[in-house]
């Protein structure tokens, strides 16, 4: 039955997860950008729900599409003026390091604006378990794992059905020849980067309501999220969900089995393994192959 | 010439205030450092973003080896520890060599994060390695120098050495070999050069040179714990010292990490609530304004030629 347990909680911690990792993902499939800042966008989501609900009273759930919203802005200005102008004028891996210099940026920001304390967010449905036979489960943690699935189904379906979709995952196969049809492709990029900056927020309001969370965290989530890719594959939703739940089941299962030190430990081995045996992870990267 | 600039830079301790001396150790540490992981990361261009990892090994290997079996020899302990530390990083480095050095790009880069994270977790909860709770190292005086003073000279010989090791290096035929790798791994296979065995040999001697750095930071500081040595912003820094400076100069790690130490740490010392905004905005005008680092602004002019790759 704790085997039970322990699953279910990984499965939960597993879909918050993969929701925080698509976004980066899906940069780094699309422009083969790695953005270290990934992580603090997750934190500006996180804190942005703690505002509107230490403000006003709103479930940090239902303040998502807000939150969503600010951060596709300032996801498609932050690639239009600077990523893009990195990427033109230094290399894929000096943009990495623009990235890292932003991600110190907001985290310095954060700290200023809302101080370095631990904050959480504790929704008026919390503190009621649901309990089943002999599992306990959290409304709080369910509500988290339901909403981060819809979301990544949503978001499946944007990139397979909507015109949008197409256009990204156009861009991401061959720029030129999407340039040569007519697709304006520096536009492209800033809209990719406005998803996944958008869907970066929506994890960290879902994890405000889950962990307790503090700016220095960004680093932390920066790292899931490329654990997560590197365990499922690159630039897809089904590949962030694949990693996402092994990493999150792996992580619970760690910290029972052998110790509640280890987890982390455990899953960076598990990186640098897979990286060795299976560079392109479970699912294979959604747009190229990789070496 | 070079040998009077020398001895002016040793006897630079004796003459300015202690801050200032930690400030040019610090500088010098950065330089090393630069310089060990432009080996590989500038010449062959395989960018570790985790050489952290060799800075944390070396420190605690030659720290357990002088704390546990040098007790009462501090002098000959740290001359032992330093061998000891490189020894364990070039072995630990060989481990992992051949595999890891099959991953190209960011997967080589983020490979070596996830094996500095690893080391570090194991160091911070195997009780054995006294990561959490702290290694003291034991205390070197020497020829009467203060220690800051004798810290000092130690990493500018230290500094010395791995300026000529890189020296060497690069203008060697090794070197050439190394660049044929960094601008077209396939070709310069196709072409016979051993590129396996370069990348290997250059990954062993960065990592040993970092760990006999680390094992010199280590006592400098004098108490050492996980969080301490195994910094991720080393890794980093290793990397923007180089392109600040110049990437795959030899000079570029010195202009680097002078002017970023001087920057962080004089200019803004006095500006902590903001002090990681400012470097990281500089990080992002560095890279934009600068591409090739301060040699390619000498060579190109500010916002200047294109470098691509």
């Amino acid at each position: 039955m704790l085997a039970i347990q322990t699953i279910a909680d990984g499965l939960v911690l597993g879909g918050l997860y993969a929701l925080s990792a698509v976004g980066f993902s899906l940069i780094f499939g699309v422009m083969g950008v790695v953005n270290l800042s990934h992580g603090a966008l997750v934190m500006i989501g996180a804190y942005l729900a703690w505002f509107v609900w230490h403000s006003l009273g709103v479930d940090p759930l239902l303040a998502i599409p807000v939150v969503m919203g600010v951060l596709a802005v300032f996801g498609y200005v932050y690639q239009r003026v600077l990523i893009q102008l990195a990427v033109d004028r230094s290399s894929h891996v000096a943009s990495m390091l623009v990235t890292f210099g932003v991600a110190l940026m907001l985290r310095n920001t954060l700290v200023l604006v809302f101080s370095p304390d631990l904050r959480s967010i504790t929704p008026s449905y919390s503190g009621h378990p649901l309990v089943l036979g002999s599992i306990v489960l959290d409304p709080v943690r369910l509500a988290a794992l339901a909403a981060s699935l819809v979301l990544l189904g949503a978001l499946a379906m944007i990139l397979q059905r909507s015109k949008m979709g197409r256009v990204i995952r156009a861009t991401a196969q061959q720029e030129l020849a999407a340039r040569l049809c007519g697709v304006n492709a520096h536009h492209i990029y800033g809209l990719t980067f406005a998803v996944s900056a958008a869907f970066a927020g929506a994890a960290g309001a879902i994890l405000g309501i889950v962990l307790p969370f503090s700016p220095p965290d960004e680093g932390l989530w920066t790292l899931n999220a490329f654990v997560v890719v590197v365990l499922g594959g690159v630039g897809s939703p089904a590949g962030a969900l694949v990693g996402g739940l092994v990493l999150g089941v792996m992580s619970t299962g760690t910290s029972q089995l052998i110790g509640a030190a280890f987890p982390n430990a455990m899953m960076f081995a598990v990186l640098v393994l897979m990286l060795l045996v299976r560079p392109s992870g479970l699912l294979g990267n959604a747009f190229a192959g990789s070496r | 010439m070079s040998i009077v600039l020398l001895i002016v830079a040793a006897a630079v301790p004796f003459m300015v205030m202690p801050f200032y001396v930690r400030v040019g150790q610090l500088i010098l540490l950065s330089a090393a450092l630069g310089l060990a992981w432009t080996l590989l990361g500038g010449f062959a261009g395989y960018w570790s973003f985790g050489h952290a990892a060799f800075i944390g090994l070396g420190a605690f290997s030659a720290g357990l080896f002088e704390t546990e079996l040098m007790k009462g020899q501090p002098l000959l302990g740290f001359g032992l520890g330093l061998i000891v530390g490189g020894v364990v990083c070039a072995l630990a480095a060989a481990v992992v060599a051949w595999p890891i050095l099959r991953l190209r790009g960011i997967y080589f880069a983020v490979a070596m994060l996830g094996v500095s994270q690893v080391l570090a977790e194991l160091t911070n909860n195997v009780d054995v390695f006294k990561g959490s709770m702290g290694l003291v190292l034991p205390r070197i005086a020497a020829f009467g120098l203060r220690p800051e003073a004798l810290f000092y000279d130690v990493l500018l010989i230290a500094t010395v050495v791995v300026g000529c090791i890189a020296f060497a290096i690069k203008n060697g035929r090794i070197g050439a070999g190394l660049m044929a790798i960094r601008e077209d791994e396939d070709t310069a296979r196709m072409l016979g050069v051993p590129t396996e065995r370069y990348k290997i040999m250059m990954f062993i001697l960065s990592a040993a040179l970092t760990g006999a750095l680390g094992v010199i930071y280590a006592h400098s500081l004098g108490y050492i714990t996980t969080s301490s040595v195994y910094r991720t912003e080393f890794s980093l820094n290793m990397i923007v010292y180089n392109l600040l400076g110049g990437m795959g100069t030899l000079v570029g790690p010195f202009l680097g990490s002078a002017v970023m130490v001087i920057l962080t740490q004089v200019v803004l010392g006095r500006l902590l609530s903001i002090h990681m905004f400012i470097t990281g905005a500089l990080l992002v005008l560095l890279v934009l304004a600068a591409p090739k680092g301060i040699i390619g602004l000498f060579k190109g002019g500010l916002f200047g030629g294109r470098a691509k790759g």
